[in-house]
């Protein structure tokens, strides 16, 4: 087995190779190795990528932009590191298709941690979210090698997910911590005077 | 009296840089003060009558061990070499975490002695390998088996009985990674792991001369006796390998170089001085200018610097015999050493002074490491105009430099496909260019900058990257030594005149080397823990071996 201090080498080194700068490469690097520390296949997915050809694949320079063939999973996930700070942002987008979409994962997760943002990819194939939180189970066999028509929402908003009587009975719970107050310990428990206009 | 931090733009000069000298703060002296309370035993000795086999030395405080594994091959004459580029050594070593069993044992000795052409699993840590210095092995064997000491000018003279040539660690060649131990208490100082695996391999040196000796002449063979071999160390050999380095990493040489800042500006700031402390400081200057006969090396650069050297602390010694004790006497010291001396004398006065005050010094060295990953994102959300303004701050010495000018882009560093190591070649004779590491920082900020100031400046960094991106890895940096002040070495490290050796001597000081032995601009020999507590007696260390007379 190859330690990440390896893969991450590896790959910083396969992408300058590739052509991509210095800087893109170190966070590619950074990816792949993230991803293997998770027990995913990134050097794999990235392996695939070569193969494609780095320079044949369309990078994400805009968000309005006319063409997402074939999009750069590394591009894709350095355009929503680097922009997502940015308010405006935080909406739908739709895309026509992105190869090795498992790629994008470490840096849409960096993303949500760093910008407190919620990442919702919906598909046909693939559906996750990736939260600020840092907890999320995603399957891997079920990331195809290439996802076409998905959209990706960016947004600040945090969703409930339980319900009223859940909230309310954990609630009811939480005072039985609180003790009971008499009118004496009204007087000599409080640390502010009786009334809150002396 | 307000005494701040020396500023960046003086320290990280290389020329400053590379006249540092081992301190407190060094490593193999953080690591004997961390790990002297540990039990340090010969698990195994498995040594042939020439000295082939293997050597087991464990470190255990009752609830967590470290091994060392000492492997001892033969080589011929003809392949020992100090060149990173060697295939064979005298000496193979591997940090084990815990006990090796037999079958690690066996699988190690299959493995370590092959070094780079070898594979490692995560239960190692480290791995390193020497040669023997042949000149005095065999003279010491000699002597030892005939019933005598060696020759103590010959022995003090090279300082060594083997010589490293590499030192691995953190994930390299299947090693586990620093992830693994980075959170254990007493791993806490960096390089905490190579220092352990250095200090056994020392005592190695000194059980096979022992164990060769005896086997040659059981009768009448002699132990090497232990004041001489106290004052061995255990040599090193490094080239450009270690030069980039402190260049990828500015984060942590931020924390190497701001703990000693921390450690000079609160002992500047010390406005009673007793009289006990200036004489615990000339203890340690009168020893050590004796033991600077023994700094031998061919090299004129060095020999200029070591002859300054003296010289400085000759002309310190009588302003420092007649200076009176008063109010913030240090500073006082320190602003005359600045001022009337040159890098190498000031920088060894700072360490000298440092050797007064452990109680500052020390816990300094647990502030040494970083977690670099937190400084790698790169903060978009900042405008152009920032950036600017920080280069302009933050990288003013290099603004000026012009960068058509051949001399000043002469060098690239590149990897050598032969052995993955680190080179260094002029750009207009010598093939490879196209293929440049990115470590020409100063060349790239001035590019980076002259990119920026073309944009619209109150544009933010999210902007301008969407369509630059070949600067990326400049503008992470850039953002890194706006924390991090002493991150950046303030010199153009591809001109013409760039002294390697410079970088490499930084390095070599934190660890804690000395007698530093230029064999070309391009690599050195040094010695590490000479002087140092030997294995069995290293409870007893008081952490003053240092400055402990040599002969």
């Amino acid at each position: 087995m190859h330690s990440l201090y390896e893969i991450e080498t590896t790959i910083k080194r396969s992408s300058r190779a590739e052509g991509l700068s210095w800087g893109v490469s170190e966070e590619a690097g950074k990816a792949v190795r993230l991803l293997e520390q998770s027990e995913f296949q990134g050097l794999e997915s990235f392996r695939r990528l070569i193969d494609l050809g780095l320079n044949n694949l369309n990078k994400l320079l805009d968000v309005d932009q006319s063409n997402t063939r074939n999009l750069c999973p590394i591009h894709f996930g350095i355009f929503f590191l680097d922009q997502s700070h940015n308010k405006e942002l935080h909406r739908t987008y739709n895309f026509k298709n992105i190869n090795e979409p498992l790629l994008i994962v470490p840096f849409l997760s960096k993303s949500a941690k760093k910008n407190l943002l919620y990442f919702h990819l919906k598909s046909q194939d693939l559906n996750f979210t990736i939260s600020p939180g840092g907890i999320y189970f995603i399957n891997e066999n079920f990331f195809p090698k290439n996802l076409t028509d998905f959209s990706l929402t960016v947004s600040t908003n945090r969703k409930s997910k339980y319900t009223q009587s859940s909230w309310d009975y954990l609630y009811k719970l939480s005072l039985d911590t609180f003790v009971e107050e008499t009118e004496e310990k009204k007087i000599s428990g409080a640390g502010a005077g009786l009334t809150d206009n002396d | 009296m307000q005494i701040d931090l020396r500023k960046p733009e003086l320290v990280m000069k290389l020329d400053r840089l590379g006249s540092f000298h081992q301190s407190k703060l060094s490593f193999l002296r953080s690591f004997i003060r961390e790990f002297k309370n540990w039990e340090f035993t010969t698990e195994k000795f498995a040594l042939d009558k020439q000295g082939f086999g293997h050597i087991v030395y464990v470190v255990n405080n009752g609830q967590k061990q470290y091994s060392l594994i000492c492997f001892s091959n033969h080589i011929e004459d003809s392949e020992r070499s100090d060149r990173v580029i060697a295939t064979k050594w005298d000496a193979s070593f591997v940090l084990f975490d815990g006990v090796p069993t037999e079958e690690d044992i066996e699988r190690l000795n299959d493995n370590v002695p092959l070094q780079e052409q070898g594979r490692v699993s995560e239960k190692e840590l480290c791995l390193s390998r020497a040669n023997k210095s042949v000149r005095v092995f065999e003279h010491v064997v000699d002597k030892l088996s005939k019933g005598e000491q060696p020759n103590t000018k010959l022995l003090y003279d090279v300082g060594y009985l083997y010589r490293t040539t590499a030192v691995y660690g953190s994930g390299k060649f299947g090693l586990a990674d620093r992830i693994k131990i980075q959170n254990r208490e007493e791993l806490k100082g960096p390089f905490r792991l190579e220092m352990m695996l250095v200090y056994l391999a020392r005592q190695f040196t000194f059980d096979v001369v022992n164990h060769v000796a005896y086997s040659r002449s059981p009768n009448k063979a002699v132990k090497l006796k232990e004041d001489i071999a106290r004052n061995l160390g255990i040599g090193n050999s490094t080239g450009l390998g270690m030069a980039p380095f402190i260049v990828n990493h500015p984060a942590l040489l931020n924390q190497w170089i701001i703990a000693k800042e921390k450690a000079l500006k609160a002992i500047r700031s010390i406005s009673s001085v007793s009289q006990k402390d200036k004489d615990i400081f000339q203890s340690y200057l009168s020893i050590i200018r004796e033991n600077i006969k023994f700094w031998k090396t061919e090299s004129d650069f060095q020999k200029k610097k070591n002859n300054q050297l003296l010289k400085d602390l000759s002309i310190f010694q009588k302003f420092y015999s007649t200076f009176p004790l008063n109010k913030f006497f240090w500073n006082s010291i320190y602003e005359w050493t600045e001022a009337n001396t040159q890098s190498e004398c000031c920088e060894f006065i700072i360490s000298l002074m440092m050797e007064v005050y452990p109680d500052i010094v020390e816990p300094l060295s647990f502030e040494m490491s970083i977690n670099e990953d937190e400084y790698f994102d790169i903060d978009t959300s900042r405008t152009i105009k920032e950036v600017c303004q920080l280069i302009e701050d933050q990288y003013t010495w290099l603004l000026d430099i012009n960068f058509d000018d051949k001399e000043n882009i002469l060098n690239f560093w590149y990897y050598s496909k032969n052995k993955q190591e680190p080179r260094m070649s002029d750009r207009f004779t010598e093939e490879g260019s196209d293929l440049e590491l990115p470590l020409a920082i100063a060349r790239d900020v001035s590019a980076l900058y002259d990119d920026l100031k073309s944009c619209n400046l109150e544009k933010d960094l999210g902007y301008y990257l969407l369509k630059n991106q070949e600067y990326r890895h400049i503008l992470r940096r850039v953002l890194i030594c706006e924390k991090l002040p002493y991150s950046e070495i303030q010199d153009n490290t591809i001109s013409k005149t760039l002294i390697p050796v410079d970088m490499l001597r930084l390095k070599l000081s934190f660890f804690g080397a000395t007698r530093f032995d230029p064999r070309s601009d391009r690599w050195v020999r040094i010695t590490m823990y000479q002087g140092a507590p030997l294995m069995r007696e290293i409870s007893k260390s008081d952490d003053t071996w240092s400055y402990k007379k040599i002969a």
